[in-house]
């Protein structure tokens, strides 16, 4: 089946997607990764989820708060929200803020290079979640859910919509190492496990140092092609002794597919192919090399591609806020460059580019015994910003706001419910049909809320 | 012109009903734009919920004078006339607002009581006789059939079905291998049962698999994915195994080779410790609950799931929406876990465990004593060289300064050519700094001499995590940080065996006595004794209350520690005895409980066949799918609690019956009516799961290792030679090729495995070295015999357990002529084919 085929078998699947469309599939024996028509014609095609895991503070980046400025080193006159530890008086941000673009977004010095995009950029002030700990917000970020055990966005969306390239996984994940909780976030949960995140540590430009089997290390293509043959020739003869069997016929052609796709992928993860400009743009470290293998995926056709910003919890400055500049300093570039680079290759419109932690971080400064130095910020889960561009999404916008020293989204609050909805309506998905039936009961990616938020779209 | 208005309005306010007036035209506005500051987080100081705190206001006085709209400010700042206070800070209230607060306020500010929103208590709840007669609550009836075939043929014939024909004895065998232990069989045991034409060869061959020790190995690990097993906790950054895990799994394979009945069995994992008499032989049984995911609490939601078939924990928040749950039954059984802690049961004599303890202790004890005393000293020592910084920095920076440390200089060189500094500080001169670094010296003793009392004596983590402590200024700790801290490059700490040489000989004898004490008990330290990860009760156990729409911040009703209603008769009785799990266990396994027999035959049922009569294994409520074949299950339920509540007598008349022996032939009539096999007129092919694939692989090559039971290693460890079902299972970071091939989820309990076919697994049978490596040891194996005709024939015999087809044949003897080093990758290519990975 080559893809022009695949493209046909797709427009036989219009207007199912999900279970039933899967079910159809499997009864035609075909991949469940076939692209699928979505329930309404989409804005956008595919997802980049840039993860700044740890939690970056919104006060320092995002959300200027002058108020803050003026009240720094006095309490707060409302006292300190609940946090995760003891917290004490305001504390001012060390970042200055200016404005970018013709539409003066106000962000601060760390992130000046995605200020060159402020005019694409949609950044939503007043996110907020659950729980002001890394686990149940990562969780909640990325599968919808305070608790482990619930499919990823990537999931779900391979799931409604399958991918458009056969040969290459249709969610790919990476990382050096692991984010906290690790393969839990790119789970599939109770979905089937094939769309669940392909993992990839983005620690080298040599495909094969990234890909387990993605390569016969052992032998010639050529000989595998023999060996390919063969394997193909017997299940063949198998499956005309055996009778009919959908099941059989899917696994021979698996491995056709297989066979492919480790051309295309030692393609597709190899960096060495782009130009001395291109890198550079990029600049240095595993998180630029993370955004430019994004680019090289979705110029792919994969669904979704997350990338996370380092190991553990980078961005979890308990004692030291100046920390973010050192973490902004491999963040910033090389955001700013793949924006350039999806504009310039015609693909930001119809990519939905996610920028954000698991929450932010406390107005006022953590003077609790776990910190050796106090002048970083603890966990805050009542307000944060996320910044969303390309794929639909409104340019040269905030949207939302926390009250005035940054604690606690009070207009327009949007939670990653309402985020996730607004993010599947962008690729043609309705976030409320969007389920799977597991154990006897109608599972979606927004749990029993979430709701577009329209005033962000184009 | 707002207040000219707002005047208007207030003769409004009056005319209508004051509540509504409020409840209409206020309190939205209220809530809608001012409680997110000004309710629990009280901006301001300001609470403006009720009335009472209205009235009261906040920091700048009171928010409303009744009757007074220009005097109360709550109107000065929604309308912004007030100097400083313009609210909401978000923008300008739409004027018609504005106009409705003032006209409130002028009108007396009516604000009826009791309208604090509340959440209603639930009220008591009644389950109706409609859902009394839902299915799955019913009683067991046993039918009258005499077997198995009969209920099911009749059920086939009622759907105009007709069986597929018996299957050959070849397909049978693999199948029965594969079913009870995991393992393909031997060509010769394939020849001898072939050649048995004995009526009871199928019953003997049954019984032989039934009694090797690899039984337990197959199904015991059906088991761990309802118990979510695994080796490790879900941890955030680190890796922390379960020491003792395998002690659990290997104590489940031990019940199913050993046929515990089922009712002991689901006893001792609830508490198998307190059942008297057996407790060293049961107590292993409560790894299912000890070994609970830490991160979250699962346990009311794997009991209810895993041995009832019921979602209970849906029902947290609310009543259950579709079965007859209410959200008490969760907390009643929340309750009994919540009264239980996790703790160790020793497998060793006391007195040994208490040597061993005693021991880490001392060692422990004599470990910091060192480390202390050595800190002490350093801490000392590095004020002492803070006294000649400057002279430090000036001989650093090459000028001849006599009577110096050679390390402190060779420290402070590289120190200051480091091109970056976290601190200003070394910019100032060198004697200014001396004084600066003195001083942040001694203001760090002052701040650390505080903290101590602020945290008191050993502080745990949640202590320092809510202390209020206080800390050098940022700069000043970096200066701190890199001149006198631990760190191993901070310039004048001095660690250990570098510490030595400034010690004076008291204190150094003091040390190397130490030394000597922690070397002699490190040295001595004995074995871990072993030990079972067990749960027991706490000491005072306790009902908890219900917590409304599951938050912990809004308590309900006690829910009294019992049993679950709809499987109670009239109200639950109480538990008394301790945490009442026991008496939970015994619930459970009760003659009148319908659902824990049907549960379990249900699941046997399916882990045979790939389907359960009941295709939602662990759900039988509601939305659960209801028995394909009724009267089937029931048959099943109470043969086998009436037969001891032996798994084996089940799969013994299970595996007996000719429904379980039909061959996979299709059938086009069949298909139009039943295409998804529901009635079981054939036998459905199977993709064998990621244990019998990749242990298959490894028997027949020969390399597989079959030792029983034991520490848990990890798969991708070469050469792990080991069963499966041994490799380590990791909540954290499932290994890679059971994730590939639909392992189940140790983080929540699983009802089936889901199958999946996807191209990164055919990944794994052309290019992983796991495969490669097989192929290799296959073709050493057939190496032996001469003639190629010969060598593919026995392949296909060890692999398949047939002879290769002329066609076949003639294929593979065409490869390996045509390729060098072709028998290794002709061994491959048998490996990944279907008929190897499927069994039917």
């Amino acid at each position: 089946m080559n893809r022009r085929d695949l493209l046909k078998t797709m427009g036989s699947g219009f207007a199912m997607t999900g279970f039933a469309q899967l079910a159809a599939q499997a009864a035609r024996s075909e991949s469940p990764l076939l692209p699928k028509a979505p329930h309404f014609a989409p804005k956008a095609k595919q997802v980049i989820y840039l993860f700044l895991n740890g939690g970056p503070s919104q006060v320092d980046t995002f959300d200027p708060k002058p108020m803050l400025t003026k009240y720094h080193g006095k309490q707060a006159p409302s006292g300190n929200l609940k946090t995760e530890r003891k917290t004490g008086t305001l504390l001012k941000s060390p970042f200055e803020f200016k404005r970018y673009g013709q539409s003066g977004l106000e962000i601060s010095d760390l992130f000046s290079h995605l200020g060159a995009h402020a005019d694409d950029l949609c950044i939503i002030r007043s996110m907020h979640t659950e729980r002001p700990n890394h686990e149940p917000s990562l969780t909640m970020l990325n599968c919808g859910h305070v608790l482990v055990g619930h499919p990823s966005m990537g999931a779900w969306l391979t799931y409604g919509l399958g991918t458009e390239n056969q040969n290459l996984p249709g969610f790919v994940v990476l990382c050096p190492g692991y984010p906290v909780i690790g393969p839990q976030l790119w789970s599939s949960a109770y979905l089937p496990g094939i769309f669940q995140g392909t993992y990839v540590r983005n620690t080298s430009d040599d495909p094969e140092e990234l890909i387990r089997d993605v390569r016969n290390r052992s032998q010639e293509a050529e000989s595998q092609r023999k060996q390919v043959e063969l394997l193909g020739k017997l299940n063949r003869l198998q499956l005309a002794h055996e009778g009919d069997d959908p099941q059989l016929e899917a696994s021979v052609a698996a491995y056709e597919m297989a066979y492919r796709m480790q051309s295309e992928a030692m393609d597709a993860f190899d960096l060495r192919k782009e130009s001395q400009k291109v890198r550079e743009s990029y600049g240095k470290g595993d998180f630029a090399r993370g955004c430019l293998l994004a680019r090289r995926l979705v110029e792919r056709g994969v669904r979704m591609v997350q990338v996370y910003y380092g190991n553990d919890q980078p961005w979890d400055n308990h004692d030291d806020i100046m920390k973010h500049k050192t973490l902004a300093a491999t963040a910033d570039q090389p955001m700013a460059a793949l924006l350039q680079d999806l504009k310039d290759r015609d693909l930001l419109k119809s990519t939905v580019v996610i920028i954000g932690g698991e929450f932010g971080r406390t107005p006022a400064v953590e003077v609790s015994g776990l910190v050796d130095v106090q002048n970083g910020r603890d966990h805050n889960n009542h307000g944060f910003s996320m910044v969303v561009a390309g794929g639909g999404f409104k340019g040269g916008l905030t949207y939302g706001s926390t009250d005035d020293f940054g604690f606690r989204a009070i207009e327009k609050p949007v939670h990653p419910h309402d985020l996730h909805a607004t993010v599947l309506n962008q690729l043609g998905l309705d976030h409320t049909k969007l389920t799977y039936r597991y154990s006897g009961r109608d599972f979606r990616l927004t749990d029993v809320a979430g709701s577009i938020v329209r005033d962000i779209l184009v | 012109m707002v207040l000219v208005l707002a005047v208007l309005l207030a003769a409004d306010a009056k005319a209508v009903d004051p509540t509504e007036f409020f409840e209409t035209k206020v309190r939205p506005v209220l809530a809608d734009k001012c409680f997110a500051c000004h309710s629990s987080s009280r901006m301001g100081g300001l609470d403006l919920t009720n009335r009472p705190a209205a009235l009261k206001g906040g920091n700048s006085g009171p928010a409303i004078v009744p009757g007074k709209p220009t005097d109360s400010i709550l109107v000065q700042a929604v309308a912004q006339t007030h100097a400083r206070l313009k609210m909401p800070p978000s923008g300008k209230l739409p004027d018609e607002e504005v106009q409705a607060i003032t006209a409130w306020v002028a009108s007396g500010a009516i604000w009826p009581e009791g309208t604090k929103a509340k959440v209603p208590p639930p009220s008591e709840y009644v389950i109706s006789a409609k859902q009394r007669e839902f299915w799955s609550f019913q009683p067991i009836r046993k039918p009258a059939a005499k077997s198995i075939d009969e209920l099911w043929l009749k059920m086939l014939t009622a759907k105009g079905l007709k069986p597929s024909p018996k299957a050959d004895k070849r397909t049978l065998i693999r199948r029965a291998y594969f079913d009870l232990i995991g393992l393909p069989p031997k060509p010769e045991e394939v020849e001898a049962f072939v050649n048995d034409k004995s009526p009871d060869a199928w019953p003997k061959l049954i019984d032989k698999l039934l009694a090797s020790p690899h039984y337990g190995e197959r199904w015991g690990r059906y088991w761990l994915d309802v118990a979510r097993y695994s080796d490790d906790q879900l941890a955030s950054q680190f890796e922390i195994p379960h020491p003792s895990a395998f002690r659990y799994r290997d104590w489940v394979i031990k019940a199913f080779n050993d046929d515990m009945p089922y009712d002991t069995f689901v006893k001792a994992q609830f508490a198998g410790d307190q059942i008297k008499g057996r407790e060293k032989e049961l107590a292993a049984g409560t790894g299912f609950f000890a070994l609970s995911p830490e991160q979250q609490d699962d346990r009311v939601d794997a009991a209810t799931r895993g041995f009832l078939g019921l979602t209970v924990a849906c029902a947290t928040c609310h009543d259950h929406k579709f079965d007859p749950i209410p959200t008490k039954d969760y907390y009643s059984l929340l309750g009994v876990f919540l009264s239980t802690q996790k703790d160790e049961f020793p497998l060793a004599q006391l007195e040994v465990v208490k040597a061993y303890k005693d021991h880490e202790q001392l060692l422990k004890d004599k470990k910091k004593e060192l480390a202390d005393l050595q800190d002490n000293q350093a801490h000392e020592l590095a004020k002492i060289f803070a006294q000649d910084t400057a002279k430090y920095v000036l001989a650093a920076r090459g000028e001849k300064v006599d009577g110096l440390d050679q390390t402190v200089l060779e420290r402070w060189t590289k120190y200051l050519s480091q091109p970056n500094h976290e601190h200003p500080y070394l910019k100032e001169p060198p004697d200014k700094l001396q004084t600066t670094v003195i001083e942040v010296a001694n203001e760090k003793d002052r701040i650390d001499a505080e903290n101590k009392v602020r945290l008191g004596l050993n502080p745990q983590r949640k202590d320092l995590s809510s202390a209020n402590l206080l800390s050098l200024p940022r700069d000043k700790h970096y200066l701190w940080r890199d001149l006198f801290s631990e760190k191993r490059t901070s310039v004048f700490y001095f660690k250990d065996r570098d510490l030595d040489r400034f010690l004076s000989a008291p204190f150094a004898a003091r040390v190397n006595a130490l030394r000597a004490e922690v070397k002699r008990l490190e040295d001595t330290m004995p074995q871990h004794y072993p030990f079972l990860q067990t749960i027991s009760d706490v000491a005072e156990p306790k009902d908890i209350k219900i917590r409304i729409r599951g938050s912990a911040d809004n308590l309900g009703d006690v829910a009294p520690r019992r049993f679950l209603q709809i499987l109670s008769k009239g109200t639950a009785p109480k538990f008394e005895h301790g945490s009442g799990r026991l008496e939970l266990a015994e619930d459970m396994v009760a003659k009148d409980n319908p659902l824990t027999s049907r549960v379990m035959a249900n699941r046997i049922w399916q882990w045979h066949f790939g389907k359960g009569i009941v295709a939602t294994a662990s759900n039988f409520g509601q939305l659960g799918e209801r028995p394909t074949n009724p009267e089937l299950l029931d048959y099943l339920a109470s043969r086998f609690s009436e037969q001891g509540w032996s798994i084996k007598t089940m799969h013994r008349e299970i595996m007996t019956s000719t429904a379980y022996m039909l061959s996979d032939a299709p059938s086009k009539a069949n298909e139009t009516i039943d295409a998804d096999n529901k009635f079981l007129w054939r036998a459905n092919r199977r993709r064998l799961d990621i244990e019998a694939l990749r242990d298959s692989m490894l028997a027949v090559t020969s390399e597989l290792d079959l030792a029983i039971g034991g520490q848990a290693r990890r798969l991708n460890e070469e050469p792990n030679k080991r069963r499966t079902v041994y490799g380590f299972v990791s909540r954290r970071d499932l290994d890679p090729t059971l994730l590939l091939f639909d392992f189940a989820n140790p983080n929540a309990t699983n009802e089936r495995r889901i199958d999946t076919s996807t191209p990164l697994q055919r990944l794994f049978f052309l290019n992983s070295a796991f495969v490669e490596r097989r192929a290799e040891e296959f073709a050493c194996r057939l190496e032996k015999i001469q003639s190629p005709e010969a060598r593919i024939k026995q392949a296909y015999k060890i692999l398949l357990q047939r002879e290769p087809t002329k066609e076949e044949l003639r294929l593979g003897l065409e490869y390996v002529k045509s390729e060098t080093g072709a028998w290794r990758k002709y061994a491959q290519v048998l490996l990944a084919s279907n008929e190897f990975v499927y069994v039917n």
